[in-house]
C-alpha cells in the first residue's frame, strides 16, 4: 500500500465505524464500543507509520464543478499535518480506551462510541484537508459532533442548553470562516493550501487585511477566543472523557492549526489582531479560573488560557512580517510563531488530556462529585490518579523540565523579543496559571476529605488507569524536541530557542511566575469547605465572578432585550405584510372571486344560455373592437 | 308579385333564429328546447342556402350538407339522452333538473 492509501484507509475507517454503530448496533453498548476503540487504535497505529514513513505527498480529486469554482476533496501531508495526525491519533485512542471504563454503565453507550467515532472522522478530514473548502466541512461535522457530544445527557437541561450555545457560538465564528473563504477565492482564484503557498512564493498572492481576519473568526468561534469564548465552559456538560478529547486536545485546537494552514495569508494587521486576541483571551480565562469550585470548568478556563497563549504565540510570531522587508526575514519569523504555536499546542495536548482524564478519574471516584470543595484528601485514596495529576499540573505550570516548561518558555522568549507588553501579560497569565493550578491540585488532593463520597473515593480500573500513566509519561518528555523522531523537523525547526543572556532572562522569569503562582496557590488556600478568597477578600472575589460573568450577562441582555424586541418588531410586520396583506389577502381575493363566480352557478339550464349568451356578445364586442 | 330577395329570405332566417333563441331562453320542457336549438341551426341553414343561391356558388350549400349531417348525429344523441333522462327522473322540466346545484 502507498502512503496515500493509508491516509484514505485512516480518514475513512472511522466513518465506517461509526456508520456500523449507527446502523446495526445501537441495541448493543458493549459491541459498539468495542467498534470503536479498535478503530482509534488502528488510527493511532496507522497515524504513527505515516507520520514515521518519510514520506509526505498531496493528492486531490475533483468533487464538484459549480461553472468555474471547482470543488475538491484532496489530502496535504505534510509535517504540520503529521503532527496533528499522531496528536489527535494518539490523544484519541487514550480517549477511547478511558470511556470504555469511565462510561461502562451508561445507558446511551453506543451513541456516546458513534459520536467518538463520527469526531474522529471530521477531525481528521481537518487534519488532512488540502483546501480551505474542505476544511470548512469537515470543521462543521467537527462541530456537529461535539454538539452530539455535549448533549449526550440530554434529558439534563443544561447539557441541553450548553450543547445548543456550543453550536451558536460555533456557527457565529463559523460565518466569518466562511465569508473568509469566499474572499480568498475571489481575491487569489484558489483556496487549495498548496496553490496558495505557491503563489506565496511567486509573490502573485493577492493579500488583504480582512481575509485573514474572517478566517480567524472561524479560530475564534472553535478555540473560544474572546469574544465567543461563552461555550467552552458550558461545554464541560459533556461527559469528562469527551471534554479531554474535543474541548482541550484537539477540536479546541483545530482554531490553531487551521491558523498555521493559512499563515501565508498572514498580513501585520491581521496578527496584531490575532496577538491582542490570543494575550485577552489568556488573561481572562485565567483570572476566571481563579474562582471556579468545579474541577472541570477550572480545567476548562485553563484550557482557554492555553488557548490563548497559542493563538498569541501565531501573532506574535509572524508580528514583524513586514512585506517591506525582503523575504528572507518573512519567512523565518512567520514558522517562529507556528513553531511556538504548535509545539504549545503539542505540549498542551497530552497534559490538558491528561488532567481533564485525571478528573474524569477524580469524579469516577467520588461517584460524579464536581465540587473541590468537597473532595480532599484524595491523594492516599487515588494515588496512581494524584501522581499522574501532578505531572500534568507540573507540566502546565512550567516546572523546569517537564513539557509545559519548554513550550511555554519558546512563546515567552517570542513575546519577550516582539513585544513587551503582550511579554508581561503573557507572564502574569503565568503566574495565575500557576496559582490555579496549584489551588485546584492542593484542594482536590492534599488536606483532609471534605465529604463522604471523597473520604469512599476509590480508584478505577485498569482502562481508568493506562491512559493516565501513558499521558504522564509524554507530557514529561514532550517538551524535548530531540524526543520526536525528525520527521517533525518541518514544525520544529522553526522553534524560537534563546540564547545567551535572553536564555537566562526568560529562564527566570519562567521560574519566577511559576514559584510566585504555585505559593500563593499553596499557602494562601487551606483545604476548607469554602474558598479561601471569598472568605479573606470577598470584594476580589465578587469582583472576578463579575467580570467571568459579564460576557454571558452581555450576551443575554443582547439576546433577550435587543434581539428579542426586534425579533417581535420584524415579527410583527411579518404578520402585517406577508402574513397578512399577501398570504391572507390574496387568499381572500381569489376567496372572493370564487364567491362571485358561486353565484353564476344557479342550477338552471336557462340562466346558463344568458350567461353563454353575454359571453357572446362579450366576445363579440371584443372582436368588433368596442371593448 | 314581387319575387323574393336576399333580404327576405335574410329577414326569415334571422327571425327564425329568433324564435329559436327566445325558445332556448324561455321555454322549461328540455324537448321544447331541443326543438328550438333546432331550429336555430335550420335558420342558419336557410340563410347559408340563400346566399349561396344569391351568389351563385357552391359554398353554402356544401356547409349546409355537413350540418345537416351533424345536426341528424347530434338529434339521435340529444334525444336518446332525453328519454334516458326521462326513464331516470320521470321529468325533463328544466327547473326541476337541478340536482347538480342542490
Amino acid at each position: 500500500m502507498t502512503m496515500l492509501s493509508h491516509a484514505i484507509f485512516v480518514l475513512i475507517l472511522p466513518l465506517v465505524s461509526a456508520a456500523i454503530i449507527a446502523l446495526f448496533l445501537r441495541r448493543s453498548g458493549g459491541a459498539a464500543a468495542a467498534v470503536s476503540t479498535l478503530t482509534a487504535a488502528a488510527i493511532a497505529v496507522i497515524s504513527v507509520i505515516l507520520a514515521l514513513h518519510n514520506e509526505r505527498f498531496t493528492a486531490s480529486t475533483e468533487w464538484m464543478r459549480l461553472g468555474g469554482l471547482v470543488i475538491s476533496l484532496g489530502f496535504k501531508f505534510d509535517d504540520l499535518a503529521a503532527l496533528m495526525l499522531v496528536i489527535v491519533g494518539i490523544v484519541g485512542l487514550c480517549v477511547h480506551v478511558f470511556s470504555l471504563g469511565y462510561m461502562h454503565d451508561d445507558p446511551a453507550k453506543a451513541r456516546y462510541f458513534g459520536g467518538l467515532s463520527i469526531f474522529m472522522f471530521s477531525m481528521l478530514g481537518i487534519v488532512f484537508a488540502d483546501n480551505l473548502f474542505m476544511m470548512f466541512i469537515f470543521w462543521e461535522l467537527v462541530g456537529f459532533s461535539s454538539y452530539v457530544l455535549i448533549n449526550h445527557w440530554h434529558e439534563k437541561q443544561s447539557a441541553s442548553d450548553a450543547s445548543k450555545k456550543a453550536f451558536i457560538a460555533n456557527r457565529v465564528g463559523d460565518f466569518g470562516f466562511l465569508l473568509g473563504i469566499v474572499m480568498c477565492y475571489w481575491l487569489n482564484g484558489t483556496v487549495s493550501l498548496t496553490e496558495l503557498a505557491a503563489k506565496g512564493e511567486a509573490h502573485t498572492l493577492v493579500f488583504s487585511t480582512l481575509i485573514p481576519l474572517f478566517l480567524f473568526c472561524g479560530a475564534v468561534g472553535k478555540s473560544a477566543q474572546l469574544p465567543l469564548h461563552v461555550w467552552l465552559p458550558d461545554a464541560m456538560e459533556g461527559p469528562t472523557p469527551v471534554s479531554a478529547l474535543i474541548h482541550a486536545a484537539t477540536m479546541v485546537a483545530a482554531g490553531i492549526y487551521m491558523l498555521c494552514r493559512i499563515n501565508v495569508l498572514m498580513v501585520p494587521a491581521a496578527l496584531d489582531v490575532i496577538m491582542w486576541t490570543g494575550t485577552a483571551t489568556a488573561l481572562y480565562a485565567a483570572l476566571c479560573a481563579i474562582t471556579q469550585s468545579d474541577i472541570k470548568k477550572v480545567l476548562a478556563y485553563s484550557t482557554l488560557s492555553q488557548l490563548g497563549f497559542m493563538v498569541a504565540a501565531f501573532g506574535l510570531g509572524s508580528l514583524s512580517s513586514t512585506h517591506l522587508h525582503g523575504t528572507e526575514a518573512h519567512t523565518v519569523v512567520i514558522a517562529a510563531g507556528v513553531g511556538a504555536a504548535m509545539f504549545h499546542l503539542t505540549t498542551h495536548a497530552f497534559f490538558k488530556a491528561l488532567m481533564f482524564l485525571g478528573s474524569g478519574s477524580v469524579i469516577h471516584g467520588c461517584h460524579h462529585e464536581q465540587d473541590i470543595f468537597k473532595m480532599g484528601g484524595l491523594r492516599t485514596r487515588m494515588p496512581l490518579t494524584f501522581w499522574t495529576f501532578t505531572i500534568g499540573v507540573a507540566a502546565i505550570i512550567g516546572f523546569p523540565y517537564l513539557a509545559g516548561f519548554f513550550s511555554k518558555d519558546a512563546i515567552l522568549y517570542l513575546a519577550f523579543e516582539k513585544n513587551s507588553a503582550v511579554f508581561a501579560l503573557l507572564a502574569l497569565t503565568a503566574v495565575l496559571t500557576s496559582l490555579y493550578m496549584v489551588r485546584l491540585w492542593k484542594l482536590t488532593f492534599l488536606g483532609t476529605p471534605r465529604s463522604d463520597h471523597a473520604s469512599h473515593a476509590h480508584e478505577g480500573g485498569l482502562t481508568l488507569t493506562l491512559p493516565l500513566v501513558f499521558l504522564a509519561v509524554l507530557s514529561l518528555v514532550a517538551g524535548y524536541t530531540a524526543f520526536y523522531p525528525n520527521v517533525f523537523s518541518g514544525v520544529f525547526e522553526h522553534i524560537p530557542e534563546a540564547h545567551g543572556s535572553d536564555h537566562t532572562i526568560i529562564f527566570i522569569t519562567s521560574l519566577g511566575v511559576m514559584a510566585v503562582g504555585a505559593s500563593i496557590g499553596y499557602f494562601f488556600y487551606k483545604s476548607t469547605p469554602t474558598d479561601t478568597l471569598a472568605d479573606k477578600v470577598p470584594g476580589l472575589f465578587a469582583a472576578l465572578s463579575a467580570f467571568r460573568n459579564a460576557f454571558d450577562g452581555a450576551y443575554g441582555y443582547y439576546v433577550a432585550k435587543i434581539q428579542q424586541r426586534f425579533a417581535l418588531f420584524v415579527n410583527f410586520f411579518e404578520q402585517i405584510f406577508l402574513a397578512g396583506l399577501i398570504v391572507r389577502g390574496l387568499a381572500g381575493f381569489v376567496g372572493l372571486c370564487g364567491l362571485g363566480a358561486r353565484a353564476l352557478h344557479v342550477g338552471n339550464l336557462n340562466a346558463y344560455v344568458y350567461w353563454f349568451l353575454f359571453g357572446l356578445v362579450a366576445l363579440w364586442l371584443f372582436a368588433t373592437g368596442v371593448l | 308579385m314581387t319575387s323574393a330577395t336576399l333580404d327576405h329570405y335574410v329577414l326569415i332566417s334571422a327571425l327564425l333564429f329568433a324564435i329559436g333563441l327566445f325558445g332556448v331562453l324561455l321555454r322549461r320542457n328540455t324537448l321544447v328546447v331541443f326543438m328550438c336549438l333546432e331550429l336555430m341551426l335550420v335558420a342558419s341553414t336557410l340563410a347559408l342556402v340563400a346566399f349561396s343561391r344569391f351568389n351563385g356558388t357552391m359554398d353554402g350549400n356544401v356547409f349546409v350538407f355537413f350540418i345537416l349531417t351533424v345536426a341528424a348525429a347530434e338529434v339521435a344523441v340529444g334525444l336518446a339522452i332525453i328519454v334516458a333522462l326521462f326513464r331516470k327522473r320521470q321529468t325533463i322540466q328544466l327547473n326541476e333538473l337541478n340536482s347538480l346545484k342542490n
